[in-house]
């Protein structure tokens, strides 16, 4: 028979699944932590890229005439050189110096949408794959057609929203795999905990501040993990369903390739979307005429809307044909109804039915996580989750260190002090590092060449000088104190957050009342919600403050031992 | 392997060494054993789904969904597992046989 | 559908009796009625709080779909307990005979006892 006094993780399934959550909890938890924080900000990423952008701010506006506005825009674009260079070693050959083919043109636009997202992806001659495109995109002005300057950065859309997705650490889609991973051990933490604290209904709402230490951040922890645990995990799901075809297991892209291949024929055949081009050029008939003909199509089915996505595949061949696709603005689908029309001469090839009973799951799960629905409540309610699951995360860390560091300081170990530099590192420092990027961007010259680049700069600056902060500071825990750095970052995220607002009125003329006046919520929202931030921290540094006087001031005996954990 | 024998196979530190090596064993089992099992279940998946008439992409989908459950599951059976050979054995060469399959009913389609 | 005003109202109702069906079920556990009254409620009264918290919670999903398609409106109501939820757990954690004004009768039940 197997020994176990060699097992690690405990004799019992209970035990294995405390252990479990423990250490695989903290580990990835730091990768949790951002997930959740940057999730939780990418509700509202459009709100963040008009904060950001000032020359956005206007309102949300309808797909515009392809005639006038799209093809100008289209035929300007080329990819860039990093998206050349890139394509590079999968190309046998020379590339050339423009791409020609159009494999597609598309715009994609939601109702919070002021600006337009164009997507231009070209045949690439040599290319070892025939069927693999080199894509570009641009944003523009859909009332007239101006491009956006390539560095801009959205701040929302385009940081905090792929921070949240793969860290931003494109190397091999490195940072996809490690927050993939890290949503896996979510659902086991989920699951593990749920074994853990079997009286799960019965003390669903309990909460004992006045406690104090293990028992009320335990609480806390498990408050925040149970009363949102159908967000938590659902998010947690569909954030891996979500990416698994494309990044995790792409079976359809390799050992089912030959599948893959046979269905899109076969597909291409049925419906008459044809998957290549035909090879002979043909020219493009009335796309405008063809979105209004979408949208009575769509009214007469009782689902009047707006266009959410337009296609132009195959452009400039007789295999060409246009796809409008209806935004999914009142319902948790991203886009749907789509209608396809000949592109040569306009007529009607098909009209998407309903989708299938798997398709519609589909269409569910992938829309309720990325949320391009209209529902203002839903989304403070997603804002409510996020927070929920960080303030879960956070407490865990929290718990972690209490409950070993006086253990730690008899034994002269550092582990508990290492741990809680990191929990401060990814509590405040990384609403601080949030902070810098959105202070950065008001503070940098506009004219700035690669701007966006000095911005991401300053964000992972501050980050990690929240870091080095948090070690240095950290030497009290090593003795079973409490690490200061909590309330100093605290005060520094007061000082940031107003800094923010105050630099945002200063830069763009845009102060709180005029933009609550003017009913202008993107950019009110975001300055509000900075003010809030300060509050929140202003107040949690103080309560620290008088929590460290009371320790230091209480005498020896009364003061509280550990708690067990249950 | 009982303590005795694993003393005898590795060196004099075997008594801190083992149960790490364990333990880096049944992380790698959770990890990467769950990983190839769950290829395997999601590729088994999807090629019976779509030889059954489903969509394709509905059958990679649904496919995925149910093997990312999968994965869970014997993510968390890894760590209560007595056995760590074992899990390794089941979760490597259980994915492995879903693979075959998956590839045999490809054949058989294409 | 969405539309407007009458939309926020409907939407506030139902998170108005997400918080009461909450604390109504949070009031019918012991631990939580000792919290409020000094102690738990009686076996009747308990009952009476559990149907009348389930009853609310079923309301509230109600109230949610009449505003929404089906897909939003049942995200809303699970959104909208987890909030009602939390809410409820501060209230007792912090001015725990606050919560005892949703269930006025119990008091009264409970003074005239003794």
């Amino acid at each position: 028979m197997a020994s176990h006094s060699d097992n690690v993780v405990g004799q019992s399934f209970r035990q294995a699944m405390a252990w479990l959550h423990t250490w695989f909890g903290l580990v990835l938890g730091f990768v949790l932590m951002a997930a959740f924080f940057f999730g939780a900000l990418s509700v509202f990423d459009r709100e963040f890229d008009r904060w950001a952008i000032p020359s956005t701010r206007f309102e949300p506006q309808p797909m515009p005439s392809y005639e006038r506005i799209l093809r100008p825009a289209f035929e300007r674009m080329q990819p860039t050189r990093q998206a050349v260079d890139a394509m590079r070693p999968r190309v046998e050959g020379e590339m050339p110096a423009r791409f020609d083919t159009v494999g597609s043109w598309s715009a994609y636009t939601t109702h919070r949408d002021p600006v337009l997202a164009l997507f231009a992806g070209y045949q690439v001659p040599n290319a070892k794959d025939p069927d693999e495109l080199i894509w570009a995109d641009a944003t523009i002005d859909p009332r007239d057609g101006t491009p956006l300057p390539d560095d801009s950065l959205k701040v929302g859309s385009g940081f905090f929203y792929p921070m949240h997705y793969s860290l931003t650490l494109d190397w091999k889609n490195l940072g996809i795999w490690i927050v993939g991973l890290s949503a896996l051990v979510m659902l086991a933490a989920l699951v593990s905990g749920v074994v853990m604290h079997r009286k799960l209904f019965r003390e669903i709402f309990t909460f004992r501040p006045g406690k104090g230490g293990l028992r009320s951040v335990l609480d806390l922890h498990n408050l925040t993990g149970v009363v949102a645990l159908p967000f938590h995990f659902f998010f947690a799901f569909t954030g891996l369903l979500i990416f698994s075809a494309a990044y995790f297991f792409p079976v359809g892209h390799t050992q089912l390739h030959d599948l893959h291949d046979l269905h899109a024929e076969v597909e291409a055949r049925e419906l008459g979307l044809p998957h290549k081009r035909a090879g002979v050029p043909a020219g493009l008939a009335d796309v405008d005429a063809m979105v209004a003909d979408a949208q009575r199509r769509w009214e007469a089915r009782g689902m009047a809307g707006d266009v959410g996505f337009l296609v132009l595949q195959h452009v400039g061949d007789a295999n060409g044909y246009v796809s409008v696709y209806r935004a999914g603005t009142d319902r948790i689908a991203l886009v749907g109804q789509g209608i396809h029309y000949k592109a040569s001469s306009g007529e009607l090839i098909r009209e998407d039915p309903v989708a299938t009973p798997v398709g519609k799951v589909a269409e569910f799960l992938t829309g309720l996580h990325l949320q391009h629905f209209r529902h203002w409540l839903l989304r403070w309610l997603y804002v409510l989750g996020g927070l929920l699951g960080a303030v879960c995360i956070a407490t865990g860390f929290v718990f972690f260190v209490e409950k070993r560091k006086r253990q730690h300081a008899k034994q002269g170990s550092q582990g508990a002090r290492i741990v809680d530099a990191l929990a401060v590192t990814t509590v405040t420092g990384m609403v601080l590092a949030a902070l810098g990027i959105l202070v950065a961007n008001r503070l940098l010259p506009l004219d700035l060449p690669a701007r966006g680049d000095w911005e991401r700069y300053a964000f992972w600056a501050v980050w990690a000088l929240a870091l080095v902060h948090a070690g240095l500071r950290s030497a009290p825990v090593a003795r079973g104190l409490s690490n200061p750095a909590w309330r100093e970052q605290c005060w520094a995220i007061v000082a940031l957050a107003l800094a923010a607002v105050a630099l945002n009125w200063i830069s763009t003329g845009d102060h709180l009342l005029r933009t609550i006046g003017a009913g202008y919520w993107p950019v009110a929202g975001v300055d509000l919600a900075l003010l809030a931030t300060a509050a929140v921290a202003g107040a949690t540094a103080t309560a620290l403050r008088r929590r460290a006087t009371a320790a230091r001031n209480a005498p020896v005996a009364t003061r509280r031992g550990e708690t067990a954990h249950a | 392997m009982s303590r005795a024998s694993a003393v005898s196979v590795f060196p004099v530190r075997a008594p801190f060494l083992a149960p790490r090596l364990r333990l880096a064993a049944r992380v790698g089992a959770a990890i990467v054993g769950g990983y190839a099992f769950s290829w395997g279940f999601i590729a088994a998946g999807a090629a019976l789904l779509f030889k059954a008439g489903m969509d394709f992409h509905d059958a990679e989908f649904l496919s995925s969904a149910l093997g990312l459950i999968a994965f869970l599951v014997v993510f968390l059976w890894t760590f209560a597992a007595r056995r760590v050979w074992l899990a390794w054995v089941l979760l490597a060469g259980g994915g492995a046989l879903l693979a075959a399959v998956a590839s045999l009913v490809q054949a058989s389609i294409v | 559908m969405h539309d407007g005003v009458y939309a926020g109202w409907l939407l506030a109702a139902a998170l108005l009796t997400s918080v009461a069906g909450m604390g109504w079920l949070a009031l019918a556990m012991q631990v939580h009625g000792r919290q409020v009254w000094g102690q738990p409620a009686s076996v009747g009264d308990a009952r009476l709080l559990r149907l009348l918290g389930a009853s609310a919670l079923a309301t509230a999903l109600l109230l949610c779909l009449l505003v929404d398609h089906a897909t939003m409106a049942v995200l809303v109501w699970v959104m909208s307990l987890a909030a009602a939820a939390v809410l409820v757990a501060f209230t007792l954690a912090w001015r725990a005979h606050w919560l005892g004004a949703l269930a006025p009768w119990v008091r009264a039940r409970a003074g005239r006892a003794g």
